[in-house]
């Protein structure tokens, strides 16, 4: 049960898809104009990196090894347009935000690179802890981004038509948090910031081990 | 783990069988997904011809006139041209749907003319500008009310008085892009259509 949760957390920190692995890189940026768009970004891409985690390793004894890359793009396909057609049905206002950004999940490297990386050489329960953990630290990371993105580009932060925060109406926010180049910079810092809390989880772990060392050798 | 080696027979045999379920699987949700999307669509397009042609009570697609907008059009492309009547069934103008290529794809806009070719009205269905810079075509009313007014026969000298918005020149270029084709749509096609009836 510990190495669930430990598979879990890796996900969201030590070994963060957007910050550590620095994969799937292309859409976050893109996207993370909006705190909503962003969001939803978030939910399709853990929805999907859950269940084509969840289908190839629970299909991996059956899957040639030769065969193997095109057996998970078809799987990974076949989630994106449910999410794709889905969404489009239901939530017609964020598909217009991520137009082609939802279909482009298919060639995000972060869901094939899960798919290769541990489904393919771990069971169900282990992927799903991994995908979970994946999908909610690709999410955690675009959202912050898209925060900060909005609220300092356009002085207000909007969810679902309702204004969560706003700047007094004289704020003119730099337009260029808003395009690539501030996404870049504020993406830097993040990665900074993700660096220094690593460090010092893995610090701390280093220390506990110790700990437990001595406690045995006494 | 997964076998070391398979024979090509196995290779075919399980991509088919992935493929397949894969095809099944996506088959049942474009069924139960296809009437939704195909009403959103359908609701958001009316909402926008409504808005932009308030004395209209319904809008009829004429297909008939597509290859000829097009045509008219030139590089801009137009999904439709809709025929707006009132409760009486009499003409009271058109609704062009554009999409010309603004800063980030793409905007899905309808014109609405009256008439005598005269704009009433430009709302944007969809777009993917950039918030906070390309949004403001939208954001800011008066853009996209300047056209209301242009003549058709004269839009591209018209359209070219009106202002862009400062930081947003693809967007309004692909917004003035939209209403010139829609007028050349009415200027080449409809103006005839109107007087036959």
């Amino acid at each position: 049960m510990k190495k669930w949760t430990e598979v879990f957390l890796d996900g969201i920190s030590l070994e963060n898809p957007l910050t550590v692995l620095l994969i799937g890189l292309c859409s976050a940026l893109a996207v993370s104009s909006k705190f909503e768009g962003s969001f939803f970004m978030g939910i399709a891409v853990i929805f999907v990196t859950l269940m084509s985690n969840v289908i190839i390793s629970a299909i991996r004894n059956f899957i040639p090894h030769e065969v193997r890359i095109p057996i998970f793009i078809v799987v990974i396909a076949s989630f994106v347009t449910i999410v794709d057609l889905t969404m489009k049905a239901f939530l017609p206002d964020v598909y217009g935000f991520l137009g082609v950004w939802i279909p482009l999940i298919v060639v995000n490297c972060m869901v094939l690179g899960r798919a290769e990386a541990f489904a393919y050489h771990n069971g169900v329960w282990l992927s799903i802890a991994d995908a979970l953990g994946m999908g909610v630290g690709y999410t955690v990371v675009i959202v912050l981004l898209a925060a900060t993105r909005e609220l300092i580009g356009s002085g207000k932060l909007e969810f679902l038509g309702a204004t969560l925060i706003a700047f007094p109406e004289w704020y003119r926010g730099p337009n260029i948090v808003l395009l690539f180049p501030g996404a870049f910079i504020l993406f830097g810092f993040i990665i900074a910031g993700t660096y220094a809390i690593n460090r010092r989880l893995r610090a701390r772990a280093a220390t506990a081990a110790v700990r437990t060392e001595r406690g045995a050798s006494l | 783990m997964a076998k070391k080696s398979a024979s090509p027979l196995q290779m075919v045999f399980s991509v088919t069988v992935v493929c397949a379920v894969s095809a099944a699987g996506l088959a049942g949700t474009y069924a139960l997904t296809k009437d939704r999307i195909v009403a959103q669509e359908q609701q958001a397009q009316n909402e926008a011809l409504g808005s932009v042609l308030p004395e209209a009570e319904s809008f009829e697609l004429r297909e008939d006139l597509a290859d000829a907008a097009t045509e008219a059009a030139g590089e801009t492309p137009v999904m439709g041209v809709y025929e707006a009547l009132d409760g009486s069934g009499a003409l009271v103008g058109w609704g062009v749907r554009t999409a010309p290529r603004g800063y980030g794809g793409p905007i899905q806009m309808v014109v609405g003319l009256d008439r005598d070719g005269l704009v009433t009205g430009v709302k944007v269905i969809s777009m993917n500008e950039t918030p906070g810079l390309g949004t403001q075509i939208v954001d800011l009313p008066w853009f996209l009310e300047q056209f209301v007014g242009v003549d058709s026969q004269n839009a591209a000298e018209e359209v070219r008085e009106l202002d862009a918005i400062t930081g947003a020149t693809k967007s309004s270029r692909g917004a003035r892009h939209g209403v010139e084709a829609a007028c050349a749509v009415h200027a080449g096609v409809l103006e005839g259509e109107g007087a036959g009836q």
